[in-house]
């Protein structure tokens, strides 16, 4: 008897967070999405109402897409500074070590400091950047206040502050590649660029799978810089799907329609995974 | 490991305790009442005050156990996690007058028309605007207009005075002459860095308390934003708002940028004028450089407009929650609260506006007036103010607003006309869902 129940024992704790907050969350939100509640007041049955609202609400389409904006400026910004970086960084070089500690360090800053540090230098009139452009001779840029430009600012600005783990990322993939492939490609008298794409590249796919996996999910529950930066503006330009889904049920109280709107966002989600997964597989 | 006498005495102490706290929590619900007041320091010392007082005069009568409400994101969030979870104090003293709607929808909230006395002593506080204003859509009166902070213009009387005016500009053909006239590149990079006036750009709802809904107000002589259940605001007003607002930014007299993270800009002078509260005077009294000399006067009207000039009064009130074991003793504390005298002294101690008629004329709030000639001009305001309307979705409504104010006054990627057609299209349909 005592056998039987000890290793039900050991896995309870788990058991019992799972159970708490995962399955539970899941499922009411789930059963939420068929309802109408402000929090408040009884829920209210209401059918199918949130999926077809869905569907109908443009707003939330151009926060979709505007995520997709910010993936697709994101992933291959990260992917090729955390890969040069970390192929420098692989270099013996003098102060390597403090190189490697000072590009992880934004890692480790809250997300909210490094959001209000970068507003500072985005600013238009006493921003570092325009002053810098300036005195060069240019032009100042609307960083945050044209809506063509607002996303790509915060694309990079996320990616100076994540950059640091995909070099770690990077730099233990790199130390895993065997010398000497790169020692019989010097005999066959390869150049740096051979080397590095017919060596470094295929020998670091599943890092590079691992960096766009992680940097997609990351993208997708992108929210702390449009939320304190721009508030989703200028004319709605920076308005992520998690931003917009926090809204409707933070700001408005839409529980129901707020849990449709993360549900069908994390099928979205498991979707463009899947379909990296097999388009990396395939091409690199 | 302990021998049984132990183990004995050990329990008996724990169900001691256990007992003492139940009796102890027994005792505290029967006999007091729990007040929450907002977290600012200033309010905290009136609370604080104001519940000693009534704690040493009325022995007898249920007592009340103050706290600030608790920390939280906003105090609206704590409020609705208490509501939530059922641990709502009895009285609450800080509520937004564009949440009450919601609460009493939900039964959150108990009605004081109900309660003795009540009808006869709010008609002796407020005028019947007023009372009109706070009723509810089902007819009765979830809350209790306590205090006000106007929206008003500030103004840096050393500019004004520099751009050779010899008063704050009152008509949008004013404003927008004396924004030209300070406008100025300083540093010659061919780029604007001193505007008239400022605003938040951002789409938050509530930042358009201190934009367009002041300015609305003023223009349509306090007209509502929804009425029975769908927009009143498409009319001409707001569209004489929205335009004008829009002449602001296309002329860059207002930045497009936000300033709000550098130094004050009202007080280094890279702004001439802002529309905000009286909570304003103690910041640039605090702060202010030498020889910064700032009035205020009421928001921007239309040329062609006569009457009184209203404004958003930005109304806190008091509310008793459904959690209130007694709510007639809960409201008898309340009465106390807001008697006349202790409107003064939550006058002098925070710096925010009793909401009740005659403020201004009334003899007991001269003296503070006097010797704060500044708050005078919020006093002589305070009778043309409004609060929001009546709705459990008032916050979509502003945010609907705001999103069309960007994009037309910010942006000048719709007309005034079609944006305020928009906005109001879009209310309508929220209030269909």
């Amino acid at each position: 008897m005592k056998r039987k129940i000890t290793p039900y024992l050991i896995v309870s704790p788990y058991i019992i967070h799972f159970i708490i907050f995962i399955a539970f969350p899941v499922i009411f939100s789930i059963i939420l999405t068929f309802h109408k509640w402000n929090i408040i007041s009884p829920m209210e049955y209401s059918g199918f109402n949130n999926y077809i609202q869905l569907f109908q609400d443009k707003l939330f389409l151009k926060s979709v897409l505007n995520t997709l904006v910010f993936l697709v400026i994101h992933i291959p910004l990260q992917i090729v500074v955390a890969l040069f970086l970390a192929e420098v960084l692989n270099q013996k070089l003098r102060l390597r070590g403090f190189f490697r500690a000072a590009f992880f360090l934004p890692v480790v800053v809250s997300g909210v400091v490094v959001t209000i540090l970068w507003q500072q230098l985005y600013g238009f009139d006493t921003g570092l950047l325009n002053r810098i452009l300036v005195f060069l001779g240019f032009g100042k840029v609307g960083w945050l206040v044209n809506p063509k430009l607002a996303m790509p600012s915060i694309a990079i600005m996320a990616t100076w502050k994540n950059v640091g783990l995909y070099i770690v990322l990077f730099l233990v993939g790199l130390q895993t590649v065997p010398k000497y492939y790169y020692e019989a490609a010097d005999l066959e008298g390869a150049s740096h660029w051979q080397k590095f794409t017919k060596i470094t590249l295929p020998m670091i796919n599943p890092t590079i799978f691992m960096v766009v996996i992680l940097s997609t999910i990351g993208g997708f529950s992108l929210f702390i810089e449009p939320y304190i930066m721009t508030g989703g503006g200028p004319l709605n330009s920076t308005l992520s799907a998690v931003l917009y889904i926090y809204k409707q049920g933070f700001f408005y109280y839409h529980m129901g329609y707020s849990a449709t709107l993360g549900l069908f966002f994390a099928i979205i989600i498991v979707g463009v995974v899947i379909v990296q997964k097999k388009f990396i597989e395939r091409e690199v | 490991m302990f021998n049984s006498s132990t183990k004995y005495f050990q329990i008996s102490i724990l169900l001691f305790l256990v007992l003492i706290i139940s009796c102890k929590n027994e005792i505290d619900k029967k006999n007091k009442f729990l007040y929450w007041s907002s977290n600012n320091s200033y309010e905290i010392k009136f609370a604080r005050y104001a519940v000693n007082k009534w704690n040493e005069q009325n022995p007898d009568k249920p007592q009340i156990k103050f706290q600030p409400v608790p920390e939280g994101q906003s105090s609206e969030e704590v409020i609705l996690a208490a509501v939530v979870g059922k641990t709502t104090p009895d009285i609450y003293s800080n509520m937004w007058q564009g949440d009450v709607e919601g609460y009493a929808q939900a039964g959150a909230l108990i009605p004081f028309d109900t309660l003795n006395g009540f009808t006869k002593f709010i008609y002796e506080r407020c005028d019947s605007s007023v009372i009109e204003e706070i009723r509810s859509q089902d007819g009765h009166i979830y809350q209790i207009p306590w205090k006000i902070n106007p929206i008003m213009m500030i103004y840096n009387k050393n500019i004004i005075s520099d751009l050779g005016l010899n008063k704050p500009p009152h008509t949008y053909d004013e404003y927008l002459k004396a924004a030209a006239l300070f406008k100025k590149d300083t540093n010659d990079d061919g780029y604007v860095d001193q505007w008239f006036g400022y605003s938040e750009v951002i789409v938050t709802w509530w930042q358009r308390f201190f934009d367009f809904y002041p300015l609305y107000l003023a223009a349509s002589g306090g007209a509502p934003l929804i009425k029975d259940n769908k927009a009143a605001f498409n009319n001409e007003y707001a569209i004489k708002v929205f335009t004008f607002l829009q002449k602001l930014y296309s002329n860059q007299y207002f930045a497009r940028e936000r300033l709000s993270a550098r130094q004050d800009v009202f007080l280094s002078g890279v702004i001439a004028t802002r529309f905000t509260g009286p909570w304003e005077i103690v910041h640039a009294e605090k702060y202010k450089p030498e020889g910064f000399e700032y009035d205020f006067s009421s928001i921007p009207v239309p040329d062609d407009f006569k009457g009184p000039i209203y404004t958003y009064g930005d109304p806190k009130n008091i509310v008793i929650f459904n959690t209130c074991k007694d709510p007639q003793a809960a409201w008898e504390f309340i009465k106390f609260m807001i008697t006349k005298e202790n409107d003064l002294k939550l006058l002098e101690l925070t710096s925010q506006l009793p909401r009740r008629k005659n403020l201004y004329n009334d003899s007991l709030f001269a003296g503070y007036f006097n010797a704060n000639p500044k708050m005078k001009t919020f006093a002589k305001q305070s009778k043309y103010v409004k609060g929001t309307d009546s709705s459990p979705v008032l916050k979509e409504v502003f945010d609907l607003i705001s999103q069309e104010y960007e994009a037309s006054v910010i942006y000048g990627v719709k007309t005034p006309e079609q944006a305020i057609n928009d906005a109001a299209h879009a209310v309508n349909l929220l209030f269909l869902k």
